[in-house]
C-alpha cells in the first residue's frame, strides 16, 4: 500500500465535504426513521421534531400484526437472492465475453444488448407480461426470477470493468494452455471483484424493492413479497404517513445489512504483482 | 486470434438468449404496436386494432406537449447530468483516498438515498420542499433567504424535480467509481509521483484517463436513465404545475396507462428509443477516438 | 340442541369445504382488503358452498393490476373499482353486463343507492358496476374563525363563501384551499354542476363554454387570483386548517376521523356544512363500484357475494369496520350512522351528489380539464379563454 503524507488542513476540509454531503444523503432518512416512530397528531407539527415527544412502536406493532410478514420475507430472500447471484454471474460472463473475445460482429451483438435499455421499461409491461402467462410462470419464483437475470446494465458494467484488466495477464495464461473457462475462473473473477461487488448491491438494491412486477404477477398473496405487503396497508385517501414510513424502514434494513456484508470485497481486486507496466 | 465458437456461445449466449425473449420481443411487441391505433378498446380484444402506417408518429410530430416533454426532459438531463458525475466523482475520490476516516461509514451513507423505497422518500421530500413547513425553506429562512413554493411554482418545480433525482443518483454512481478507482494499479501514481507529479496533477493525468471506462460507463447509462425520467416527477408533482415537469416517459405513460392509447404511447417509447441510441453511438464513436 | 345444531353446521362446513365448495376469487384494494375478510367470513357462514378468497392490492398501484390484468386475461371473479376507473376500465369490454342480475335480484335494485352513485355503475349505458360504498365532498370549516369574521353558520351560497373568504383573508393568511395538484376537476366540477352546467350535454354536444360553465369557472378562478385561496398546494391541510391559515377546504367523509386523529387541539372549533348553493348545492359523488369480470367462471356465486354486499345490514357492519360510508339508502336509517351529526351530514349530502358522465374518454378529458385550469389559475389565461381552448380539446378528443 501506498503511503502519501497529507497536511493536516487538507484532511479537515476533506471531511468536511464529506460531512456535509453525509447530512444532506442521511436527513431525509432520518426524518423517515424519527417519523416512523410518530404517533398521531405527531407527524404535521410545526417546527419538526426530530425526536418524537412520545415515541410509540404503534406503528411496527400494527405493520406486524396486520400482515403475515414470514413468507414475504421469504419470497423476497428468494427472488432476490436468486436473481443477484445469476445475474451477477452471467453478466460477469458476458462481460468478459464482450470485452475479451474476439468475433465478427461483437459490437453489433454489444449494442444490440445495450439497446434494451433504451426502451423505457413502462411499454414492455404488457408484452412480457401475456409471455409470463404464455409460459405458465404466473405465480411463480421463475417468474420473478427469469425476466430480471439478463441485465444489460450489469453486463455493460462488467465489460467496462474487465476491458481494463490487461491483456497481457490473459495471454500469459494462455501461453500456460489455459483455456477461456479457466482464465475466467481463475483471472478474471478475482481480478473483478470490486466491480462484481457493486452490481452485486445494485442488483440486490433492484430486486429487494421491486414492487410492479411482483404486483403483477402474484394471483395471490402467497406470492407477494415484502414491499408489496408491506403496500397493501393504507387506503385511497387515508395514507398513514408514519406507517408507510415504518414499513420503508423495515424493507431497506436489510438492504443495509447486505451492504455493509457486501462491503469486504471492495478491497483491492488487482495488485499486478509480476507484471511489468 | 478467434476466440473458438464454443466459448462465445458458453459466455454470451445465456444472456442473449434471456435477452431476446424477455426484451427483444416484447420491444418488437411494441414496436408493431405503435403502427397501430391500438387503444382502450384493443386492450380486452386485440383484434380491435388496426395498422394505420406512420400515423401515430405523425401525429406526435404535430403534439405541443410532446414538445413540452422533450424540452423538459433535456433540461433535466443537461442540468442533472454533470451534476451528478461531477459530485459522485468527488465524492468517490474523497472516499478512496487514502488518508479518509471512516471509509465504510460514509459508503453506507452516500449510499442510502439510493436503495430508499421511492414511493416512501418522495412523500419525505415534497415535505422538506414545501414553501411553509419545509425544511429547505426553513434552512434558507436562516441564511434570510425567502424560498419559493418549490413544487407549486412553474419555474422552480423542475429543479426540485432535479434535486431529487441527483440526490438519489450520486450515492450509486459514487459504488461505480469506487469500483473503477480500485482497478487502478498503484504502479501508475508510483511512477507518477516519481515524476514529481502533485496530487492533483496525479488525479487529472492519471486518475481520470484510467478511470475513462468507467466515465463511459457512468456517462452512456446516466443520459439513458436521465431520458427516461419518470418516477420522481410522477410521485412529486405528476407533471404540474403547468405541465412544467412533464417528462417524455411521464406523458408517454399518461398516453399508454391512463389514456390506454398503447399505440400512441409505443410510438412515443420508439421516438425516445431512436434519440437515446442516437446520443449513445455519438458517444461511442468520440469515446473510441479518444482512446485511439 | 344447540350443540347438536352447531356439531351439524360444522359437518356440513366440512363436507362443503371438502367437496362441492366453488372458489370465488376478488381483488380489493388497501386497508379495505384487509377488512372485506372479515365480511367474507360472515359470507361463508350463510353460503358454505363457496370460498371466498381475497386478494389485496396496493391502491398506488392496482391501475396497472388491471390493466396487465385484463390484457392478460387474469382476471378475478369480482373486482372492486374505484368509481373514477369505472369509464376506462370499463370500456375495455372486460366487465359482464349486470342489467339482467338486477332484473331477477331482491336486493339489488336501483332505487336502494343513492341516484347519483347508480349512475357510476353505468358506462355507455350499461350497467357494469354495482356501488359498494360512496363518498362526496362537503365544505370543511373552523367554526371560531368564521365567528370572528361575523359568521356564526355555514356559508349558505355563492356569495356568502366568497364573501367569507375574503374576510378570512383579510384576517389572516387565506380564505379558503381550492387546490389540489392532480385530479382538480374534482373541485371544479361541483361549482359548475351548481351552476346548472356541464361538460356534455344530453345529445354529447361540449357545452364547457357556456356561460353556466364559464361562470363557475371564473367564480372559482377568482379566488387565487385574488389570493384567497393559496396557489400550487400551499403548506400542509391539516397544519393549515389548525393554524387557520385555511380555514375552509372541500373534502370526503375519510377527512372527518384523520382531523380528530391529527390535529385535536382544534377538536369542538370546526365543523362540516352542505355545499354552498347557487341553483343546487350539487358534490361530487366518490367511492367504489363492484364489478364482474367476463372471464370469470363462477359468475352466479360472484353475484351473490355482491348481493351479500349490498345488504343494507352489511352495509353498516362496513361501515363500522372501516368508516366507509353505505351506498344503500336504508343502512342510513340505521341509528350507528345517526349517531355521529358530522357523518350523519354526508348521508344528506349524498342525494344532491353526481359522478362526471362515465365515457371511455373522461380520462383524457378530465386530465385535459386540469392543464386549462391551472392556466387560469395561474392567470396565463382568462377563465373564459381558457374554457374556450378546453372545449377545442374535449371536441379534439370525442372526435
Amino acid at each position: 500500500m501506498r503511503k502519501v503524507k497529507v497536511s493536516p488542513i487538507e484532511q479537515i476540509v476533506v471531511h468536511l465535504i464529506l460531512i456535509i454531503w453525509l447530512l444532506i444523503s442521511v436527513i431525509p432518512f432520518a426524518w423517515m426513521l424519527s417519523t416512523s416512530f410518530k404517533g398521531p397528531g405527531e407527524i404535521f407539527i410545526f417546527p419538526p421534531r426530530w425526536i418524537p415527544k412520545n415515541p410509540t412502536l404503534k406503528n411496527y406493532k400494527d405493520l406486524f400484526q396486520q400482515m403475515n410478514f414470514g413468507r414475504p420475507f421469504l419470497n423476497s430472500v428468494v427472488v432476490s437472492l436468486s436473481t443477484t447471484f445469476l445475474s451477477v454471474l452471467l453478466a460477469t460472463m458476458a462481460g468478459y465475453g464482450f470485452a475479451k473475445f474476439n468475433f465478427k460482429n461483437k459490437n453489433t451483438l454489444f449494442l444490440l444488448v445495450l439497446g434494451t435499455v433504451m426502451v423505457p421499461g413502462q411499454i414492455t409491461m404488457i408484452p412480457v407480461f401475456l409471455l409470463l402467462t404464455k409460459l405458465s410462470l404466473l405465480n411463480t419464483y421463475w417468474g420473478l426470477i427469469l425476466p430480471a437475470i439478463a441485465n444489460a446494465f450489469n453486463i455493460f458494467f462488467m465489460r467496462q470493468f474487465i476491458s481494463g484488466i490487461p491483456d497481457e495477464l490473459i495471454e500469459a495464461a494462455k501461453m500456460d494452455g489455459a483455456n477461456e473457462g479457466w482464465i475466467f475462473f481463475k483471472v478474471i473473477i478475482p481480478l473483478s471483484k470490486p466491480a462484481m461487488a457493486a452490481i452485486t448491491i445494485f442488483t440486490f438494491t433492484g430486486s429487494w424493492n421491486n414492487f410492479l412486477w411482483p404486483l403483477i404477477i402474484a394471483t395471490d398473496e402467497s406470492m407477494y413479497t415484502l414491499p408489496v405487503a408491506v403496500s397493501v396497508l393504507g387506503g385511497q385517501y387515508t395514507e398513514n404517513i408514519a406507517m408507510q414510513m415504518a414499513g420503508s424502514v423495515i424493507v431497506i434494513l436489510p438492504l443495509i445489512i447486505v451492504f455493509l456484508f457486501t462491503q469486504k470485497y471492495f478491497i483491492k481486486g488487482i495488485t499486478f504483482t509480476g507484471l511489468k507496466g | 486470434m478467434k476466440t473458438p465458437l464454443k466459448a462465445i456461445i458458453t459466455f454470451i449466449g445465456p444472456s442473449i438468449i434471456l435477452l431476446l425473449i424477455f426484451m427483444l420481443i416484447p420491444i418488437i411487441v411494441s414496436l408493431t404496436l405503435s403502427f397501430t391505433d391500438f387503444n382502450v378498446f384493443a386492450i380486452y380484444n386485440w383484434s380491435n386494432a388496426s395498422f394505420i402506417g406512420f400515423q401515430n408518429y405523425i401525429n406526435l410530430m404535430k403534439d405541443p406537449l410532446f414538445w413540452r416533454a422533450l424540452l423538459n426532459t433535456l433540461y433535466a438531463l443537461v442540468v442533472a447530468m454533470p451534476l451528478t458525475i461531477i459530485l459522485a466523482l468527488s465524492f468517490a475520490a474523497l472516499i478512496n483516498r487514502e488518508a479518509t476516516y471512516f471509509k465504510n461509514f460514509f459508503k453506507v451513507s452516500f449510499y442510502l438515498p439510493s436503495i430508499t423505497n421511492t414511493v416512501a422518500i418522495a412523500i419525505v421530500w415534497s415535505w422538506m420542499l414545501n414553501p411553509d413547513y419545509g425544511l429547505i425553506n426553513w434552512f434558507l429562512g436562516l441564511l434570510g433567504i425567502k424560498g419559493p413554493n418549490w413544487l407549486g411554482d412553474p419555474a422552480w418545480a423542475m429543479p426540485s424535480v432535479i434535486m431529487l433525482v441527483v440526490w438519489k443518483a450520486v450515492g450509486y454512481n459514487i459504488i461505480l467509481f469506487i469500483a473503477g478507482l480500485q482497478n487502478i494499479p498503484d504502479y501508475l501514481y508510483e511512477a507518477a509521483e516519481l515524476d514529481g507529479a502533485s496530487r492533483f496533477q496525479q488525479f487529472l493525468h492519471v486518475t481520470i484517463p484510467s478511470l475513462r471506462p468507467t466515465i463511459f460507463f457512468v456517462t452512456v447509462m446516466t443520459i439513458i436513465g436521465y431520458l427516461q425520467l419518470f418516477e420522481e416527477p410522477y410521485m412529486l408533482t405528476g407533471g404540474g404545475p403547468l405541465d412544467s415537469t412533464l417528462s417524455i416517459v411521464l406523458y408517454l405513460y399518461r398516453q399508454g396507462f391512463r389514456f390506454f392509447k398503447l399505440g400512441y404511447a409505443s410510438s412515443i417509447a420508439f421516438v425516445l428509443f431512436i434519440m437515446i441510441f442516437a446520443l449513445t453511438f455519438i458517444q461511442m464513436k468520440v469515446g473510441k477516438n479518444i482512446e485511439a | 340442541m344447540k350443540k347438536r345444531f352447531t356439531i351439524f353446521s360444522i359437518l356440513v362446513l366440512i363436507v362443503a369445504l371438502g367437496f362441492g365448495t366453488t372458489k370465488i376469487t376478488i381483488w380489493a384494494m388497501g386497508e379495505e382488503a384487509k377488512s372485506l375478510d372479515k365480511l367474507a367470513q360472515l359470507f361463508m357462514e350463510e353460503y358454505p358452498e363457496y370460498e371466498v378468497n381475497i386478494q389485496a392490492i396496493p391502491w398506488a398501484n392496482a391501475y396497472d393490476k388491471i390493466l396487465t390484468g385484463i390484457a392478460g386475461r387474469q382476471v378475478p371473479d369480482v373486482a372492486q373499482m374505484g368509481t373514477t376507473w369505472m369509464a376506462p376500465f370499463g370500456s375495455m369490454g372486460a366487465f359482464e353486463n349486470l342489467d339482467p342480475y338486477v332484473k331477477n335480484s331482491k336486493i339489488v335494485k336501483e332505487e336502494a343507492f343513492f341516484r347519483g352513485s347508480w349512475e357510476t355503475g353505468k358506462v355507455d349505458g350499461k350497467l357494469l358496476g354495482i356501488p359498494w360504498y360512496v363518498d362526496t365532498r362537503v365544505l370543511y370549516y373552523r367554526t371560531d374563525l368564521l365567528s370572528e369574521v361575523g359568521c356564526d353558520h355555514a356559508p349558505q351560497d355563492w356569495d356568502e363563501l366568497y364573501d367569507v373568504a375574503k374576510k378570512l383573508a383579510q384576517k389572516g393568511k387565506y380564505g379558503i384551499t381550492l387546490y389540489q395538484p392532480q385530479d382538480n376537476y374534482q373541485i371544479l366540477l361541483p361549482f359548475v354542476w351548481q351552476n346548472g352546467g356541464d361538460i356534455l350535454d344530453s345529445k354529447g354536444n361540449v357545452i364547457v363554454d357556456q356561460p353556466e360553465f364559464v361562470e363557475a369557472f371564473e367564480y372559482y378562478t377568482r379566488f387565487f387570483t385574488e389570493k384567497l385561496a393559496p396557489l400550487g398546494g400551499g403548506g400542509n391541510l391539516f397544519q393549515d386548517f389548525a393554524t387557520g391559515d385555511t380555514p375552509m377546504f372541500f373534502s370526503g367523509p375519510w377527512m372527518v376521523s384523520m382531523i380528530r386523529e391529527q390535529i385535536p387541539q382544534i377538536e369542538g372549533k370546526w365543523n362540516v356544512a352542505l355545499m354552498p348553493k347557487k341553483k343546487t348545492r350539487t358534490s361530487f359523488m366518490g367511492g367504489s363500484d363492484l364489478v364482474i369480470f367476463k372471464d370469470s367462471k363462477n359468475k352466479e356465486g360472484a353475484w351473490k357475494f355482491i348481493e351479500f354486499l349490498s345488504r343494507p345490514d352489511i352495509q353498516v357492519k362496513w361501515y363500522q369496520l372501516v368508516n366507509s360510508l353505505p351506498a344503500s339508502i336504508e343502512a342510513w336509517n340505521n341509528p350507528i350512522l345517526q349517531a355521529d351529526p358530522m357523518i350523519a351530514l354526508f348521508g344528506e349530502q349524498l342525494f344532491d351528489a353526481k359522478a362526471p358522465i362515465n365515457r371511455p374518454e373522461f380520462q383524457e378529458i378530465s386530465v385535459s380539464i386540469d392543464r386549462r385550469v391551472e392556466e387560469a389559475i395561474y392567470g396565463r389565461k382568462t377563465p373564459e379563454g381558457a374554457a374556450k381552448d378546453l372545449k377545442k380539446d374535449i371536441e379534439k378528443i370525442l372526435r
